[in-house]
């Protein structure tokens, strides 16, 4: 069999290949050289809506300010309204590091009405 | 170095739309795995290299026997530089879909991008890697290589059951899994036109650019299929009616049949099928 020659086209092709994959293995030895922060998982509310069977949705966000990922992160939600207490709960499976996930939680009272506590119960380090 | 001819340029472009194609091919199954996602969301940056680096090494040796290219590559150093070649490939075309499928976004950690580009490029690499021996047939040659004559009707029926086969062979695996309802909530219109527009081009791509020098013998077949756009459009037709019933098979149609849901639902099973469907033509 011959021995095919390279053409300059298939040269243009290697030249962005190597910047492609140049560019992948420079991010990944950024990230190694950055190192990284543990899991800073943190819950936040972002507004309260009716949905139309009158029932209330609590808008709200879990955030992780760290680096890694964290796994079965658990939300609870505790809204008091003098004696009574009506609990909610939420289990994100993965919140990476630096990204933000929505969820909504469901409550029969109007949270203006009381004190509802938003808190991150536990997560796992993947 | 020599300028790049026409000719030069037109096969570089075939041989990385072959490469493409069985990227596709091998790597669809493993973009609609959500472990593969988390995965990639959950890995840290040593493993990450090591990965790459690692699977580099078989790749290369997939390149050096079977390869994505019409001319084989008979010394090492091709191959290795097929092999670079591959992987960067991998990694656009799984970056490409992730992208479509709402994996990967703006809003997407870096860290999170990185390792899913990694581990869902790698297979997609592998796919780019044995592309010639996948897509390497030829449908209007028989294996001694005569053609057969065959009526109108016969070629169309045959290709639109290579097309059914194809796309079963591909998508039936992914049909029953909770995948496609998962990235079915998180569609958005702009979305599930580009998984239109990517279904459709990756079948083109696949049956009249990937193949071996048959094209013009393909392009002038004869059946309700004749003219390539036709045969595209048709095909994928044919890929999103067989994802549907895959889908009821596995009674993954919930609610009523004639919603937005199960659409976006065939859509994104369309796809795979789609490509598989494509493939299969190639085989007949």
């Amino acid at each position: 069999m011959t021995k095919r020659s390279r053409a300059s086209a298939e040269w243009v092709t290697f030249g962005a290949s190597l910047a492609v994959l140049g560019a992948i293995v420079a991010v990944i030895i950024a990230l190694w050289v950055r190192g990284e922060d543990p899991a800073q998982v943190a819950v936040h509310q972002d507004g309260v809506r009716t949905a139309s069977n009158g029932t209330y949705l609590v808008d709200a966000s879990v955030t992780n300010e760290g680096d890694v990922t964290a796994a079965n992160v658990q939300v609870m939600a505790t809204l008091t309204i003098g004696d009574a207490t009506e609990e909610a709960e939420q289990v994100v499976d993965f919140v990476a590091g630096g990204e933000e996930e929505a969820l909504v939680f469901v409550f029969q009272d109007d949270p203006a009405e009381g004190e509802l506590e938003l808190v991150v119960a536990s997560f796992a380090d993947p | 170095m020599p300028r790049a001819t026409t000719s030069d340029w037109s096969q570089e472009v075939d041989d990385l739309a072959r490469g493409l194609g069985g990227g596709m091919l091998f790597g669809i199954p493993l973009v609609y795995t959500m472990e593969v996602w988390w995965l990639g969301g959950t890995t840290r940056a040593p493993h990450m290299l090591a990965a790459l680096l690692v699977t580099f090494v078989p790749i290369a040796l997939l390149i050096h026997t079977a390869g994505f290219r019409r001319d084989e590559d008979t010394r090492p150093s091709d191959a290795l530089m097929d092999a670079v070649e591959a992987v960067a490939l991998g990694v656009v075309a799984a970056g490409l879909l992730l992208l479509v499928l709402g994996e990967i976004g703006p809003g997407t950690p870096l860290a999170e991008t990185t390792g899913k580009l990694v581990y869902e490029g790698v297979p997609f690499a592998i796919g780019v890697a044995v592309a010639r021996h996948i897509l390497g047939g030829s449908r209007t040659a028989d294996d001694d290589g005569s053609s057969t004559a065959r009526t109108p009707g016969q070629a169309t029926l045959a290709d639109l059951g290579a097309t059914l086969v194809g796309a079963v062979f591909v998508a039936f695996n992914i049909a029953p899994t909770d995948e496609i309802p998962m990235l079915a909530s998180s569609a958005t219109f702009p979305s599930l036109l580009s998984v239109v527009v990517l279904s459709v081009a990756a079948s083109y791509v696949i049956v009249f650019v990937a193949g071996f020098g048959d094209q013009p013998s393909r392009r002038g077949q004869e059946g309700l299929f004749q003219h390539p756009m036709t045969e595209t459009v048709s095909a994928y037709l044919v890929a999103l009616l067989s994802a549907a019933a895959m889908l009821w098979f596995f009674q993954r149609i919930e609610g009523p049949v004639l919603s937005a849901a199960t659409f976006t639902q065939v859509l994104l099973l369309g796809l795979p099928a789609a490509v598989g469907g494509a493939a299969g033509r190639l085989a007949v």
